[in-house]
């Protein structure tokens, strides 16, 4: 089967922009990941489009997708909109990846899109709760915080872990997010800070949960040929996974992992050749889902990096900092830089494009391979990519 | 047998209490108010932001079933009656039957029309066959400035039957116009009263007087009397002209505990009344109940009750005034904004037998049980036809959280305006052979209080209101 490459990426700013529409918002991240591409590409190469989105606060639910390709000029290319919560572009960037390995399209655009600041916030809640079991979860009275909340419950008792280690992931995120200029959450943060915020769900805080946003973000994913027209050392995509689970966490066999992360990574470690075991000597450094802080904490165990229960002692060894092992969410992560639901999947593969390609803001010395890590509501989908750049080409 | 239309040798074979666990003490409400209308309510039961007739009338009825250790599927009828019902027009009874898992053949009845409902449906309990549920539940409300000062909560369920413990010998009304005494406008929550101190007091002592003296029995011999109490000194004034001394009125006085109770006041009473020390298996007890309108039913009674159902009487949990106008919804709008999740009707209503009954499934191929019982075995990943199972109703906490102010989905906004805090648990519930595992809200506790491996029992209340109707489901509270 035919390889697949990234050889573009670029995202809006994340935050709260009422002067934006999401059409502007991707205007914005399409252009920029167009002139991401070194050399003069021409956007009528692009035959097709996956964009992900959750439904811009439910006044789109339909057809948002196409609006936004023609709105860029994309005139009547096939344009999918993909809906997987969270994970909705993630999976859209499978989906290119898919298109380009099958060989019935050379050049294909990934991208997401989300308006979430200009609605009340009962309104923002509304839409935002029902992507869990909604008739289960939600009628007990919970929206994504309480339910990440009963993760992180389970998680510290099982485990007997301080709950300081929720802190740090906000300390660490915030001090990368501070860093980039497309972050929502741009600002340092100390430890006493993420500890005296105020209680959203027990055990989490303000400082554990991620903004709403506006934001949108476009990968641009080509075959080799296309690739190597543009690169000398082009990005292949050595592993794209994806795993489904139970909607609802009480429907899952486990609380203190997210099972369909580990699934996902699974296959993707598979097709690149990573042995589980050894993840950590693989790659060079991760976006993970970071949505809480309890998230980021599980994806460290899901995705192989620890075993059960040692996340807290990565995060307090400095182990994933920038200058740590294994750096994760050099960009801010949802925490700081946002999330914009949408969005999201093809944002983290912007940061993985800004290091390899050597732009990030927070530059990991000598990236040469990457993990972008996207879940979708509590767990019911997930995907995992794996990015290289191919030195030897 | 004076009796028209009913068997002899009928009567209560078993009784359940719910009395809410919130108590407003009338120092409280004279602090607020700079006195209280109340007369002779030295506390009050106050019925949580959850609870309502609907409630607190399967609370009582599980406990009736249980103090019989009676099948929900034998009962033959059940009858709720309240002057609080949740809906002005709909039938409420259907819901207690599907809560209570008694048989969709069961005679219903929904009885609304003034305190004394709890005589209808007590009457027509007698009238049935076989086992009959007879339910009173009430929590009246009124204007805070007056009315609402003497208005408390309870739930009581009689389970009437042959061979009763305690048989009902003689039935007696009483009827003529009196309007204005007790009364709600169409359209409006709010009990009134045209406060014509004389008129009424004369209409309820001289519609007591004549109903109980049509009873069959010499009144002097009575050995306790649970009279209409819409507050703790009335039963005694309006009992002035027949031969009741204090004393045997006040065996069947509870309102100077729980307030005015509404339908269930004298209900809640005679169940005081029969399991008072000095009333015993020879001794006759009469209940007398009126009507706002001017209607009056008395029953004869002989016999009476082991154990101390009403001790819950005493318990309580001591609030103040503020939080009592936030509990009962005086000073919080009651509308949804932004738009609640939309879980429609009839998706609410094909799940009723998992929200009341925590019906699971079994796997016919590989054993394991599924919550909710429908799609694909979570073991073995077979779609199949489950076979049903009805777990315990007690169970073990193994992920909880706290929702504080502003983490509520807007549909639990006015809940939480109410009550604060809530807690969500995911609760795993085991019989034995299998387990499953329920996301639930808890109620009537400190939600911080909760921890993973708590046990919790299951208990029926209102989850939210959509569309003008209201949703009842199970929460979980910490067991005792």
């Amino acid at each position: 089967m035919p390889d697949a490459y990234l050889i573009g990426a670029g995202q809006s700013p994340f935050g709260s922009f009422p002067e934006e529409t999401y059409r502007s918002l991707f205007e914005t991240a399409y252009e920029r990941a167009l002139d991401g591409v070194p050399g003069d590409f021409d956007a009528d190469r692009i035959d097709e489009a996956y964009l992900g989105t959750l439904g811009v606060g439910g006044r789109q639910i339909g057809l948002s997708a196409p609006a936004v390709t023609e709105h860029v000029g994309l005139h009547g290319i096939p344009t999918t909109r993909v809906e997987n919560a969270c994970s909705a572009s993630g999976y859209a960037f499978r989906d290119a990846v898919m298109a380009v390995k099958s060989g019935m399209a050379d050049v294909v655009l990934a991208g997401g899109y989300e308006i979430m600041t200009d609605t009340s916030s009962d309104h923002t809640k509304w839409w935002l709760g029902v992507s869990g079991e909604t008739e289960w979860e939600r009628m007990a009275g919970t929206t994504f915080a309480g339910v990440y909340a009963q993760m992180a419950s389970a998680y510290l008792q099982e485990y007997e872990v301080d709950p300081t280690a929720l802190s740090r992931v906000a300390v660490k995120n915030h001090s990368n997010g501070a860093q980039n200029p497309n972050a929502q959450l741009g600002f340092e943060c100390s430890l006493e800070d993420a500890e005296t915020a105020p209680m959203v769900a027990d055990p989490l805080n303000l400082y554990h949960c991620c903004p709403t946003t506006d934001g949108a973000s476009a990968a641009i994913v080509a075959s080799e040929e296309v690739a190597k027209q543009f690169y000398d050392e082009p990005i292949r995509v050595a592993g794209v996974g994806a795993a489904s689970g139970r909607v609802g966490l009480f429907q899952r066999e486990e609380f203190v992992g997210i099972p369909a992360s580990r699934t996902a990574a699974e296959r993707a470690y598979e097709q690149a050749g990573i042995d589980f075991e050894n993840v950590t000597d693989q790659i060079d450094f991760a976006e993970v889902h970071d949505c809480f802080a309890i998230a980021e904490l599980l994806a460290y165990e899901d995705l192989g990096f620890c075993g059960r229960g040692e996340a807290s002692r990565l995060l307090e060894e400095g182990y994933t900092d920038p200058d740590g092992e294994l750096p994760v969410n050099t960009s801010g992560g949802l925490k700081s830089k946002g999330h914009p639901i949408g969005a999201t999947g093809t944002g983290q593969i912007n940061e993985l494009f800004e290091q390899l390609t050597g732009h990030g803001h927070v530059q990991i010395e000598d990236a040469q391979r990457g993990l972008a890590h996207n879940v979708g509501g509590s767990g019911g989908g997930v995907t995992v990519a794996v990015l290289e750049k191919e030195v030897d080409a | 047998m004076s009796r028209d239309g009913t068997r002899p040798n009928r009567g209560i074979v078993a009784a359940g209490v719910h009395v809410p666990q919130f108590r407003l003490e009338d120092e409280e409400l004279s602090d607020a108010w700079g006195h209280s209308q109340a007369s002779g309510v030295d506390s009050k039961a106050v019925a949580g932001a959850d609870e309502d007739a609907v409630t607190m009338g399967i609370a009582a009825a599980e406990r009736a079933l249980a103090d019989a250790d009676l099948a929900p599927e034998d009962v033959s009828f059940l009858g709720l009656a309240t002057t609080t019902p949740p809906l002005a027009e709909e039938e409420l009874a259907p819901r207690v039957v599907r809560a209570l898992g008694v048989p969709s053949s069961t005679a219903t009845r929904t009885a609304t029309a003034s305190p004394a409902s709890a005589a209808q449906v007590l009457e027509d309990a007698l009238a049935a066959e076989g086992p009959a549920l007879a339910v009173a539940a009430d929590a009246p409300e009124g204007d805070p400035a007056d009315a609402d000062h003497a208005f408390g909560a309870a739930g009581v369920a009689l389970l009437i039957d042959d061979e009763p413990v305690v048989e009902i010998t003689d039935v007696a009304h009483h009827s003529d116009e009196y309007p204005g005494i007790r009364f709600r406008q169409r359209g409006s929550e709010d009990v009134e009263t045209l406060d014509i101190t004389t008129y009424q007091r004369t209409a309820m002592r001289d519609s007591m007087t004549a109903v109980l003296e049509a009873l069959d029995t010499d009144l002097e011999s009575v050995a306790a009397a649970a009279i209409h109490q819409p507050d703790g000194g009335i039963p005694y004034r309006i009992t002035g002209d027949v031969p009741l001394e204090a004393e045997v009125v006040h065996r069947g006085v509870v309102a100077d505990r729980i307030g005015d109770a509404g339908a269930a006041g004298v209900p809640l009473g005679l169940v005081a009344a029969l399991e008072n020390e000095d009333v015993g298996a020879e001794d006759v007890t009469v209940a007398a109940f009126f009507g706002g309108g001017g209607g009056a039913t008395a029953l004869q009674l002989e016999g009476a009750l082991d154990g101390d159902r009403t001790a819950v009487i005493e318990d309580g949990e001591p609030i103040s005034y503020a939080t009592y106008v936030r509990e009962r919804g005086y000073v919080v709008e009651g509308e949804v904004a932004g738009g609640g999740a939309h879980v429609s009707l009839p998706s609410w209503r094909r799940s009723l037998d998992q929200r009341y009954r925590l019906a699971a499934g079994r796997c016919p191929e590989c054993g394991a049980y599924a919550f909710p019982p429908e799609g694909a075995c979570p073991a073995c990943h077979e779609l199949v036809d489950f076979e049903r199972v009805e777990m315990p109703r007690t169970g073990t906490v193994v992920a909880v959280t706290v929702i504080g102010q502003g983490g509520a989905p807007p549909e639990f906004v006015p809940q939480q305006d109410r009550d604060g805090a809530f807690g969500v648990a995911i609760v795993e519930l085991d019989d034995g052979e299998g387990s499953v595992e329920l996301p639930v809200q808890l109620t009537d506790c400190d939600p911080d209080a909760v921890e993973v491996g708590d046990t919790v029992t299951a208990t029926v209340r209102r989850i939210y209101d959509q569309e003008g109707i209201p949703r009842y489901g199970v929460k979980f509270t910490p067991a005792e």
